[in-house]
């Protein structure tokens, strides 16, 4: 196997998921894995919302499917005509993932459920990725991925007291689940090593989203106390946002507290702040509201930028309180080539795709294909993968069945 | 119940505050044998054996040993000969100052795994400054574009890219040990915290970069497939807290019909500016005016099963009771387990977020106070004899 396949190079996934699952096996799928996105004649439905490139929809120009569907191969084929599930169930003797976000018990209902697939190939695993995991009363109760995030305790505190709740950007109970999907197949798999077995894994999109949350149970169990909301206060108190001249920025208090206080008392703005017992952290975390306004009123004549270089010079964490698009400047994500070029030849354009949140030495990251356009690999896969006649393939495109 | 997926897999785990211990713990409780190396007085956290770090250590074992002794640096180096994986979330020069880099580690044991989860990465020139999830969430957008209804930027209340730095870990770790598996060879994966967050909000960076779309606070817009209402509605008062939501999504004629029947089927709801999806995310200011009237008569618990019986998508806005006691499916699913304190005493931390069939992740054993396992790490993994370990800690090397 090349060094530069992948960590993964040699697994092959089945992706009958929806864009509930994507993202577990695009993770797979950026490690080197081959990934068959299985999709409806019709398409995905992802492939149906935005945005569009040039604001113009079309199945093969969103970006929400582009960036969920990265590296991945695409089959048409309809799983509830016999022949195609005859043809998904040849696919999954060879398979070692099939990832699927069904409602509990649809796989069954189609023939697909884990028993049979178990018996077909018992080295297989299946990730079945459910908002509420395939058992206990909310079983069948439906969810997107707000609710997702208000059931899971991570929507209830972000925000102002006594105002609404603010909702995650992205769609982060997804993507949490998506992380533990992954974590767990891999985990499936490498116990397969040693039990020769595959298993199925029944995974609970509240209890990633719940598993997400950083403070909220530990706050609980450990001092019975329900985390509020704070604005923009970290719930550690070292952290909160201040109002510049031109912008935001955020305030950190975990730095070194001299040359932070040296600085603002050379502008004759430290008030009280001066006062020795400033330096014991365990104070200024107790007296966080008092202490960021007095940094507050400090900053709020600053430009982001000036503030921010001079705080660097210091070694201050603090940060710019920026929009994404300031990324695509950022020198630290382009010496480390985080933004990479990926070519769509069908559009005769090259786009730029937020890459690998790592870099292996043995077995890097890369793009190996663009997201496929709807149904791209079918033709290959029937022929290739399934040893198929043309004959036979130009009967299931005109039976519509691929 | 079988054996657990990672049991025989040794990691040698020298990460602290949230995002490494949040990897580690996902492969200690899979089976992994983590061991975490500490200094002996731990960063002022809090209580190993509740809350917070005891969900963060639970299921790892903890050696306090000095990396700035000579001898320590000899006894780390042995138990990286019997480990699979090293993990650590310092920036990029720590481990390099203690020759513990990935290079140095290769020269003892040839096939180990390094996992490094510094907040910028090992290049580039911020590779030495020091980050935090707030930070960071800053730096990506979050902070900037999770806004107030008035625009004003509010953000998570947490670290979030903790802990998504922290999955990405993991599943590094564990892709890097399945190819270890298949050629024999191990590797050095570079992390950054700031990269793994970015990553999170894909679709809007594409429309960035594809369409040059300076990108608007989402609100409660749906971000997924259109949806009106969409959003969080306010709900009458639980034992004197009004500070009770649920979220709604109403994605199709066919859940907006039953929305509609469930709420009674109000004579507003029949108006032709609510007719479409179309017209309700238009006249969503309105729409939503007129569901808070039938939310804020209810409690959310009730709203939510109403709507759910006609399976509209809705939810509890829960806090840290609601999920931790009230939530009926959390509990049916044993998310929150219970471990015991060597006093026989309980305390619960959150579970396993999924579940194997051959034998899931599980929680075993509290959080170590740091050293607690001087003996069985020392003595155990590495054969000292008692003695030996007393010179050690009389020496200054090992903190009892």
């Amino acid at each position: 196997m090349s060094e530069d396949a992948g960590a993964l190079a040699g697994l092959r996934v089945l992706d009958l998921s929806t864009y509930r699952g994507h993202l577990a096996a695009r993770l797979l799928a950026d490690l080197g894995a081959d990934v068959i996105k299985v999709e409806p004649p019709a398409g995905d439905i992802a492939r149906r919302i935005g945005p569009f490139v040039d604001d113009r929809p079309h199945r093969d120009r969103s970006l929400f499917f582009w960036f969920y569907n990265l590296n991945k191969r695409s089959l048409t084929l309809d799983i509830e005509n016999p022949r195609g599930r005859e043809l998904f169930l040849d696919l999954a003797r060879a398979a070692d993932v099939v990832v699927e976000s069904f409602a509990p018990g649809e796989m069954a209902r189609m023939g697909l459920g884990w028993d049979e697939l178990h018996r077909l190939n018992p080295a297989l695993v299946m990730l079945s990725i459910a908002p509420f995991g395939q058992t206990g009363p909310y079983r069948d109760f439906e969810a997107d991925d707000t609710v997702l995030t208000a059931l899971s305790g991570m929507l209830y505190v972000n925000g102002y007291p006594g105002r609404q709740p603010v909702r995650p950007l992205g769609l982060q109970a997804y993507h949490s689940a998506a992380y533990y999907g992954a974590i767990a197949a891999m985990c499936a798999l490498l116990a397969r090593d040693r039990d020769a077995v595959g298993q199925w894994v029944d995974l609970s999109m509240q209890e990633a989203t719940a598993a997400a949350v950083e403070h909220v149970a530990g706050s609980y169990f450990g001092q019975n106390f329900v985390e509020p909301r704070r604005g923009t206060l970290h719930w550690s108190r070292f952290f909160r946002v201040a109002r510049c001249r031109d912008g935001y920025v955020m305030h950190c208090t975990l730095g070194d507290w001299t040359s932070l206080i040296e600085w603002v008392k050379s502008e004759g703005k430290a008030q009280d702040l001066a006062d020795p017992r400033w330096e014991d952290i365990g104070y200024r975390a107790e007296h966080a509201e008092h202490l960021f306004d007095v940094l507050d009123e400090w900053v709020k004549d600053y430009e982001c930028k000036e503030l921010l270089e001079r705080a660097q010079a210091l070694r201050q964490p603090y940060a710019i309180v920026q929009g994404p698009e300031a990324m695509l400047e950022d020198e630290q994500l382009a010496a480390r080539g985080f933004f990479v070029e990926v070519e769509h030849p069908e559009l005769g354009r090259k786009f730029r795709y937020p890459g690998a949140p790592y870099l292996f030495n043995g077995t890097p990251w890369r793009v190996r294909r663009r997201p496929p356009l709807l149904g791209e690999h079918t033709g290959e896969i029937l022929r290739d993968d399934l040893g198929l006649e043309p004959a036979e393939i130009a009967a299931l495109y005109a039976q519509g069945i691929v | 119940m079988g054996s657990l997926a990672l049991e025989g897999v040794r990691v040698l785990d020298f990460t602290w505050v949230v995002a490494g211990p949040v990897a580690t713990r996902i492969l200690a409780d899979n089976g992994a044998e983590v061991v975490k190396i500490e200094r002996k007085v731990p960063p002022p956290l809090g209580d190993r054996k509740r809350g917070l770090q005891c969900d963060l250590h639970r299921n790892k074992l903890s050696l306090a040993l000095n990396m700035g002794h000579p001898r320590g640096l000899e006894i780390a180096l042995d138990l990286v000969r019997k480990s699979d994986i090293v993990i650590d979330n310092f920036s990029a020069r720590v481990m390099r100052q203690w020759r513990m880099d990935y290079e140095s580690l290769c020269r003892v044991k040839p096939d180990i795994i390094c996992v490094s989860m510094s907040g910028f990465g090992h290049t580039g020139p911020r590779s030495n400054f020091v980050s935090y999830g707030p930070t960071l969430q800053a730096l990506t957008g979050y902070t900037r574009l999770m806004t107030d209804i008035d625009g004003e930027p509010a953000g998570y209340g947490y670290s979030y890219s903790d802990m998504a730095g922290g999955f990405t870990g993991a599943l590094a770790a564990l892709a890097a040990l399945w190819n270890r598996r298949r050629t024999g060879r191990g590797q050095f994966v570079d992390l950054s915290q700031l990269e793994a967050v970015a990553a999170l909000i894909g679709p809007c960076l594409l429309d960035i970069t594809v369409n040059g779309r300076v990108p608007e606070p989402p609100l409660y817009n749906s971000q997924e497939a259109p949806a009106a209402p969409h959003g969080v509605y306010r709900c009458r008062a639980l034992d004197g807290d009004d500070d009770r939501w649920l979220a709604i999504a109403v994605r199709s004629e066919g859940e907006w019909n039953r929305f509609v029947e469930t709420i009674g089927s109000p004579a507003w709801a029949s108006e032709p500016k609510f007719r479409t999806l179309y017209l309700r995310m238009r006249n969503r200011t309105e729409l939503d005016a007129n569901i808070t009237r039938w939310t804020s008569q209810r409690r959310a618990e009730d709203a939510m099963a109403a709507l759910q019986k006609a399976r509209v998508p809705a939810g509890v806005v829960s806090n840290g009771a609601d999920i931790c006691e009230r939530d009926p499916q959390l509990k049916a699913r044993g998310f929150w387990p219970a471990v015991a304190r060597a006093d026989g005493s309980l305390t619960r931390v959150s579970g396993v977020p999924f579940k194997l069939s051959g034998g899931s992740g599980s929680v075993r054993t509290i959080a170590p106070e740091v050293g607690e396992n001087n003996d069985y790490v020392l003595g155990e993994l590495l054969g000292m004899s008692p003695v030996k370990r007393a010179e050690l800690v009389a020496a200054g090397v090992v903190w009892p």
